[in-house]
């Protein structure tokens, strides 16, 4: 928590006069059932004003001759009060826009800079932290620490200034009143520490078994092919009320035991209230000095309002630990530095090599057993098209992640356009690279939008060219708003194929000196496919092209292929070459085109 | 991301929306209003009527509570008036009665205020009839009270077991009625949509039981009860007490409905801002290597601008509301203390006492309080009333139909399948088969080819009864398949999707979902028939592995092979394979074809695939276009023919276009 304070630093202009304004509307708040008790003791009751030196002084700048009836003292501390509820009013807005502008303002900053840390962390680093996660601490997180914050400025000052402030006005009217705070504010915190140390760790819990109630229902829901294929339905009923069965009762134990705090509250401030009564009306008679009915009826205002500001004060105690707890998950990821940084920027590009594998070997950080890759070597020339083939899990994704940076090779380094990845700026390596990955990702937009997203000066015609040469023009000029139309739901309404043609084409519109395909075709039925290929050769003259894919078809037009097997290159080498050479490859093309594969 | 670009509508009319696609879950509503409220409410009230028990004990002891509340301020008034003011001749201590300040009598005299306390009951000097005194009162409030704060306890454990219960039966319903629902309800709306109904909006229904109805009621009993009671200590300042009534009103509405234009912005802002982090954040891999992370950054940071700015606002806006609030209950406090002032002042003695005027000003403050309470409760209740609407409509859908009562034992289905003359259509004027016609006999091998949408999945679709066919009709064994149980017709066949559903449980349970009475042989036999068992028993914890969110934690060929493996222990007599090894590398899947091979001895199957490969060896394939069967027969066969089936076969092998 105290690092993120940090945040607060450029506003503590409006964080240090916002307490202070609330001081002033605390003031006037305080000062309210002594005006009223000013009312009803010489305004109603008609008591010598002599006896109270404040409530003299007030009448007597308003009257200094005298001559004044019951009816416009009522009518004059009527005023005060009015006066004094404005003034506190208006300290009260100051205070809410200072304290609204200082947490928001420090909200902002610290968002930003989060979401700046989360944009900058490797694709390990977020895997690690999950997707939902972080969108949680981006937005929930953040929004918990800011209303905490607000909540400082405006209560932890109003809180303890009324309990303060209150106690002290209640024992000038009285000093024995004091036994009634002694007595009711240990019953009180007693009652609190005894539910919320009950109810807290509860917590915890319902949010799981919540958690249990969503995760079957998104099961069923997503499944319900499978369930209902498999006549499981029966089945779902039951487990899921299990399900809500066990959210149903924690949830009513932790209301149960919230049910406790009402009653005591009532109770104890009732209490309070005819005690102040009680001992009052013995002060009054036994004579004692000043007592009168209008003052006790201003200790019930005070008794009152120092019992809700313990009250308060519980409440915050019970935000505290949440926005700590938000605290710490900010903080996880601000403190989090990228392993894939920036490196110094020396380039000394040349050669006509465009990837250069030297002896990488890579393992997924923080996993133990074998290599993923091990002993890779490989020089892609520039303007060549290589061809990744290889069993699933074999390492091919892996292999083509390192030329982006979004992992480091373990051992080995990877020489772009002859300079190691490490060395580039980030920005500068990845703007040589065109990257579509097996799992199509499209933006909220529209289609141009999106395949404008890697190069934003790209004009409509070369949109238009890049989803031509996408084979995506013909389907979105089927569009009614044709490339103006949304992609709505991360394309939810279009097909495999056509986001994946969507996101080929916004590789194209960027231009890459290397452009990569990740199984990016695998949708795309074959006629398609070739005419992409076709297009990509006329359109794509000087850039390396490094493309996994799985069948046959697809590769086999490639300058070469490399075959992966168990996390290495075993072979590469042209179509041809490669059935003589590898009997691996010779496998795979049995199997899709048949023992013989003598057709044609 | 580039300039403008807002977020239209999900709903574009241009796109095909496609059987399966997949929402988003936080789409956050801020208040919504309901269409049909007075149908809306009598419904909800039926549902929390199944609990009519709990909720009488709850308005009845909430009666007892409000009275006794309102009872209080009397009691407290009587109490302080049991302090009875007494005017003295100053010089001679000589009691002053019926002193009058105005009255000539008095006009020499200098008068003393002492206090005369009644602790029991004592004579009153001013006030004719008293027959209590100052502890007679507190021990009365003394006892009021105490049972306030045990009913109070009671009400607040029986509120509680209201909303839980009618929340648990709500929920249940749900989501029995979601288990009933056609697949076409669920393949047409947005998983994150239902979601949303079975969490937030039951969320808010049980929140507005509750809270609402329970302060609603307390409101209203409050609201008659202070006005009684005021109007019983004086009519007169009643009548003043009200005159800040419709100004509290006007101004709470007027100045809430200008709040509520912040806060529906802010709303929309925050929605914003949770779809940016998560659009981001779900896409990394793009935004990464495509160097956008700066461009990111400064959107997200202009969206994060706007929500400071308009969360400044609100709350300042939000925090006026208390201060004139507190304005114009003081307003109301002074107006009835002078009124009350002045009628002690000109009444003279006896009209009123001081004690009553303390009582009136006790009853003005809960008069006006509910109000505001009324106020604050309208659009909780509101948004409950939209969220059952929601959870509603989903209860008014029609039911799957299954009014087939053929009974059969599983295990006397051989598996002839027939399709006569199949018309289906998803959408009107778009039909998908027309006239699709398809004999198969027990223990065939049937592959089903062509282009994406010409309908393969759905020949599937309907055959699982999914969908029911529009024209024509589907037997199997030559009984129609409307005539039996869906349950019958579905145990007899196993079905292996694209995408791989897995359940979080354990591998163990996932295998033997289709079959949960197998032993542990048989399902240790099922996972090394479909080539399952090597990364299983590899996994530390082998078949108790416990599969996260969906399976996530292994890789998609993985989850494909347990799928499998869960078909071949369901032992059924038609199998369906829908693009079943698609994420398979085609070596592995040949050897799963080896297992498959067995697998698929004795049973009927269907099988789609892309690949041709896998489908080469089937009994007959079928190829589909345009919603009719464009050819059919044996691999073969079909090769010589040179037709469609060759054009396709080519096109894989030469990678040629045609």
């Amino acid at each position: 928590m105290k690092k993120l304070f940090r945040y607060l630093k450029p506003y503590r202009f409006f964080a240090i006069i916002s307490p202070l304004l609330m001081m002033g509307e605390v003031l006037a708040d305080l000062c309210l059932p002594y005006l009223m008790s000013f009312i009803v003791n010489y305004g109603i009751i008609g008591e010598e004003l002599a006896g109270n030196r404040v409530a003299s002084f007030l009448v007597g700048i308003f009257y200094p001759n005298g001559g004044y009836s019951n009816l416009n003292l009522i009518i004059l501390f009527g005023v005060l009060m009015l006066v004094v509820t404005l003034i506190g009013g208006f300290f009260g807005t100051l205070c809410a826009y200072t304290a609204a502008r200082a947490s928001q303002s420090f909200g902002h900053d610290l968002r930003r800079d989060a979401y700046r840390r989360v944009m900058s962390l490797s694709i390990e680093q977020t895997d690690r932290f999950t997707t939902g996660s972080l969108v949680t601490r981006m937005t929930n997180d953040i929004a918990m620490i800011v209303e905490f914050i607000e909540m400082i400025l405006r209560m932890f000052v109003r809180a303890p200034m009324f309990f303060i402030g209150g106690s002290i006005f209640l024992l000038m009217l009285n000093v024995e009143f004091g036994v009634v705070l002694l007595v009711s504010l240990p019953v009180m915190l007693l009652t609190l520490i005894f539910v919320l140390a009950r109810a807290v760790p509860l917590f915890g819990t319902v949010q799981k078994r919540l958690d249990r109630v969503n995760c079957v229902v998104q099961e069923n829901v997503g499944g319900a092919r499978v369930v209902k294929a498999s006549v499981r339905e029966e089945y779902e009923n039951e487990r899921f009320a299990v399900a809500n069965g066990e959210l149903r009762s924690i949830n009513y134990r932790v209301l149960r035991l919230m049910a406790i705090m009402n009653p005591v509250l009532i109770f104890v401030q009732n209490f309070a209230v005819i005690a102040i009564i009680y001992i009052g009306g013995n002060s009054v008679a036994e004579g004692l000095g000043g007592m009168s009915t209008g003052n006790i009826m201003a200790a019930v205002s005070y008794v009152t309002q120092v019992i809700m500001s313990i009250m308060m004060v519980t409440m915050m105690f019970q935000s505290v630990s949440r926005a700590l707890a938000s605290a710490k998950r900010v903080r996880e990821v601000l403190d989090t530095d990228p392993v894939i940084a920036d490196g110094n920027g020396d380039m000394q590009v040349g050669g006509d090599i465009a990837v250069s594998f030297r002896g990488v070997s890579f393992r997924y950080p923080d996993t133990a057993g074998a290599p993923v890759l091990h002993d890779i070597d490989l020089d892609i020339r520039r303007g060549e098209t290589l061809a990744i083939v290889g069993a699933t899990g074999s390492g091919k994704s892996s292999l083509v992640q390192l030329i982006a940076r979004f992992y480091d090779p373990t051992v080995g380094e990877v020489l772009i356009d002859g300079t190691p990845a490490q060395q580039y700026k980030l920005h500068d390596l990845r703007k040589k690279i065109g990257y579509v990955l097996q799992k199509s990702e499209l933006f909220s937009g529209s289609v141009a939008d999106n395949i404008r997203w890697g190069n934003p000066g790209a004009t409509n015609a070369e949109i238009k060219a890049a989803a031509s040469a996408a084979q995506a023009d013909a389907f979105i000029s089927s569009f009614s708003d044709g490339y103006e139309s949304p992609v709505a739901e991360k394309g939810a309404s279009l097909s495999g194929g056509q986001k994946q043609r969507l996101s080929i084409a916004r590789a194209i519109a960027r231009k890459p000196e290397i452009l990569i395909l990740d199984d990016a075709t695998s949708a795309l039925d074959l006629s398609t496919e070739a005419k992409l290929r076709g297009a990509l050769r006329e359109v794509m003259q000087g850039t390396t092209v490094i493309m996994i894919a799985q069948r046959v078809a697809s590769v086999r037009d490639a300058d070469r292929i490399a075959v992966i097997e168990d996390g290495t290159i075993r072979h590469c080498a042209p179509h041809e070459e490669l059935l003589q050479i590898s009997a691996t490859y010779r496998d795979i093309y049995a199997s899709q085109m048949g023992k013989g594969g003598a057709a044609v | 991301m580039n300039g403008k670009q807002e977020r239209r509508p999900a709903a574009a009319p241009s796109f095909d929306m496609r059987p399966g696609g997949r929402g988003n879950p936080h789409s956050r509503a801020s208040v919504q209003k309901p269409k049909n409220m007075k149908k809306t409410v009598a419904r909800l009230l039926r549902y929390i009527g199944s609990s009519r028990y709990i909720l009488i004990a709850l308005l009845v002891i909430m009666l007892v509570v409000t009275a006794a509340e309102l009872v209080g301020p009397l009691l407290q008034g009587n109490a302080i008036d049991a302090i009875e003011p007494v005017y003295r001749n100053a010089e001679t201590g000589e009691i002053l009665y019926n002193y009058d300040k105005n009255h000539p009598v008095f006009e020499d005299i200098a008068v003393k205020t002492t206090f005369e306390v009644h602790f029991w009951r004592t004579d009153y000097m001013g006030r004719d009839g008293e027959t209590a005194g100052l502890y007679t009162y507190l021990i009365a409030m003394a006892a009021v009270f105490l049972v306030c704060s045990v009913l109070h306890y009671f009400q607040g454990i029986i509120a509680a077991k209201l909303s839980q219960r009618t929340v648990f039966v709500m929920r249940n319903d749900l989501f029995r009625k979601i288990s009933r629902l056609p697949i076409s309800y669920t393949d047409n709306h947005k998983h994150g949509d239902l979601m949303s109904r079975m969490t937030n909006d039951v969320e808010n229904v049980s929140n507005a039981i509750s809270q609402s109805i329970t302060s609603l009621f307390s409101a209203a009993l409050t609201l008659v009860g202070a006005f009684a009671m005021m109007l019983i200590l004086s009519p007169l300042m009643t009548l003043v007490a009200m005159v800040t009534v419709p100004l509290s009103i006007f101004i709470s509405t007027k100045l809430g409905k200008f709040m509520r234009r912040y806060f529906v912005r802010q709303q929309r802002l925050l929605g914003g801002l949770n779809g940016t982090v998560e659009e981001m954040v779900t896409s990394y891999k793009t935004v990464v290597a495509y160097g956008k992370e700066e461009a990111a950054v400064s959107q997200f940071s202009e969206i994060s601008e706007g929500l400071r700015d308009c969360a400044v606002s609100a709350r300042v806006w939000g925090s006026v509301m208390g201060p004139v609030m507190n304005f114009i209950g003081n307003l109301q406090y002074v107006l009835v203390a002078a009124t009350g002032g002045a009628m002690i002042l000109f009444g003279g003695p006896g009209s009123i006492s001081i004690g009553n005027i303390q009582s009136m000003l006790s009853y003005s403050k809960r008069f006006t309080r509910p109000i505001n309470q009324i106020a604050n409760q309208y659009s909780a209740i509101l948004t409950a009333l939209a969220g059952a609407e929601r959870i509603f409509e989903v209860m008014d859908q029609a039911d799957e139909i299954d009014e087939g009562t053929l009974e059969i034992a599983p295990g006397d289905i051989k598996g002839n399948i027939e399709f006569e003359d199949i018309f289906f259509h998803y959408v009107e004027g778009e039909p998908v088969l027309k006239g699709f016609d398809l004999s198969v006999k027990a223990g065939q091998k049937i592959a089903i080819v062509g282009a994406t949408g010409s309908g393969k999945t759905t020949v599937v679709n309907l055959l699982t009864r999914f969908y029911e066919v529009v024209g024509g009709r589907i037997t199997v064994d030559g009984i129609d398949i409307r005539d039996m149980p869906k349950s019958t017709l579905r145990r007899a066949i196993a079905i292996v999707l694209q995408d791989t559903v897995l359940f979080h449980d354990t591998i163990r349970a996932n295998i033997m979902y289709g079959r949960p009475d197998a032993t542990e042989e048989e399902m240790i036999a099922a996972a090394r028939h479909a080539k399952a068992n090597s990364f299983i028993e590899r996994l530390p914890e082998g078949y108790d592995t416990l599969l996260d969110e969906a399976g996530s934690n292994l890789s998609e060929g993985q989850r494909q092979l347990q799928a499998i493996a869960r078909a071949v222990l369901a032992d059924p007599k038609i199998l369906i394979l829908d693009e079943a090894t698609s994420s398979v590398d085609t070596r592995t899947e040949m050897h799963i074809q080896q297992a498959m091979v067995a697998l698929m001895k004795n049973r009927t199957s269907l099988i789609i695939a892309h690949r041709l490969s896998t489908i080469r060896d089937a009994d007959v394939i079928v190829v589909v276009k345009n919603g009719v069967i464009a050819e059919a027969g044996d691999h073969d066969t079909l090769l010589a023919k040179k037709g469609e089936y060759a054009k396709l076969y080519q096109n894989q092998f030469a990678g040629i276009a045609t």
